[in-house]
C-alpha cells in the first residue's frame, strides 16, 4: 500500500483532474493519493470524478484557498 | 492513512467587516452619482458571490461531460438559460406590447457567431476559466488568471478598436435576418412570441433530459462493469 502525493499547485482546471486520472490508472488497489490544489474549480471536479468512480475521497484544506485530495483506490 | 494536522489558517475576519465597510461607502458614494449605479454594484457582488460559492463555471458546464461524465454544472446551466428566457421574456413582451422598442442586446447572427463560438471555448479551456469564472479567480488569487485577465482586457480592447471594420466587412455579410431586424435574428419575428418562447423552454427541457440520460448511462454502465469486475475477484 503506497501513499502518492500529486503536486498540482498552480495548474488551472482541469489539469489536475486529467493528472489525477492519470495517476490513479497506474496505481493498485488500496494505494492511495493526495492531490495538492489551490484552483478552487478542481476542488469540486476531482472529489466529484472519483466518487463517481466509487473511491473514497476526503477534502481538507490546508491553507487558505489551498487544499489536499486524499483518494483511496479502494477498488 | 496518516492525517497532516492542518496549518493554522489566517482568521480573515477583520478583513471580511473592512471590505464590506468597503463595500458600503462606495455604494454611498456612488448613491451620490446615480441611484441605478447603487443597484449595478449590489448586483455585481451578489453574482461574485454566488460564483465564487457555487463553483458556477461555463467552461466546465461543456467541458465536465467529456471529462468526467457529470453533467451537474451543464444541467445548472441550462437552468439558469431558462430563468433568463422567462425573465427576458416578460422585459421584452411588455416592452411590446406597449409598442416601444424591444430591450436586449439584439446581434447578428450567422456565421461569425460560430468562428467567435470557437475561439472564445479554445481560449476558455487554456485560459481555465471563461470570462466571469476568470474574474471570479481573479479575486480569489489564483495567479496564473490575474496574467489571463490582463490579456482578456488587452484581446477585448482590440477587438472593440477594430470592431467597426469586422461589423461592415465580415458579421454583415455572414448574418441571417429575421425579416424585421437588419442583419439580426429575434426568434419571436420568426416564430412569434408564444412560438420563441415555449420552443426556447422546450429546448432547454430537452437538452437537460438529455444531459440527465448522459450522466445516468454513463455513470450506470460504469457501475455494471465495475460490478462485473467484483464478482470476478470473489
Amino acid at each position: 500500500m503506497a501513499e502518492y502525493r500529486l503536486d498540482c499547485l498552480g495548474e488551472a482546471c482541469p489539469i489536475p483532474l486529467l493528472k489525477t486520472q492519470k495517476k490513479m490508472a497506474e496505481m493498485k488497489v488500496g494505494d492511495i493519493i493526495i492531490v495538492e490544489i489551490d484552483h478552487s474549480c478542481a476542488m469540486k471536479n476531482v472529489p466529484e470524478w472519483a466518487r463517481k468512480e466509487g473511491y473514497n475521497v476526503e477534502i481538507e484544506e490546508v491553507d487558505d484557498g489551498q487544499w489536499e485530495i486524499i483518494i483511496e483506490k479502494n477498488k | 492513512m496518516q492525517k497532516k494536522s492542518a496549518k493554522k489558517k489566517k482568521n480573515q475576519l477583520l478583513a471580511g467587516i473592512i471590505l464590506l465597510v468597503i463595500i458600503f461607502i462606495a455604494g454611498v458614494l456612488f448613491s451620490g452619482k446615480s441611484p441605478m449605479l447603487v443597484v449595478y454594484w449590489m448586483f455585481g457582488i451578489a453574482f461574485g458571490f454566488v460564483l465564487q460559492k457555487s463553483r458556477f463555471c461555463f467552461t466546465a458546464s461543456l467541458r465536465d461531460p467529456l471529462l468526467t461524465g457529470s453533467t451537474s454544472v451543464t444541467r445548472a446551466v441550462i437552468v439558469a438559460f431558462a430563468i433568463a428566457t422567462v425573465g427576458f421574456a416578460a422585459i421584452q413582451y411588455s416592452a411590446h406590447i406597449k409598442g416601444n422598442p424591444i430591450p436586449g442586446y439584439i446581434f447578428p447572427a450567422g456565421l461569425h457567431t460560430v468562428a467567435g463560438a470557437m475561439m472564445f471555448g479554445i481560449g476558455m479551456v487554456i485560459a481555465g476559466g471563461c470570462a466571469s469564472g476568470t474574474l471570479m479567480r481573479v479575486g480569489e488569487g489564483f495567479m496564473q488568471q490575474w496574467i489571463a485577465i490582463v490579456f482578456f482586457v488587452v484581446g477585448s480592447l482590440w477587438g472593440a478598436r477594430d470592431f467597426g471594420w469586422w461589423t461592415e466587412n465580415v458579421i454583415n455579410r455572414f448574418s441571417i435576418s429575421d425579416g424585421i431586424n437588419k442583419n439580426a435574428v429575434h426568434l419571436p419575428n420568426i416564430l412569434g412570441w408564444a412560438g420563441a418562447f415555449f420552443g426556447q423552454l422546450l429546448l432547454l427541457a430537452v437538452l437537460f433530459i438529455a444531459a440527465e440520460w448522459f450522466e445516468y448511462r454513463k455513470f450506470n454502465t460504469s457501475q455494471n462493469s465495475d460490478a462485473q469486475n467484483a464478482s470476478i475477484q470473489i
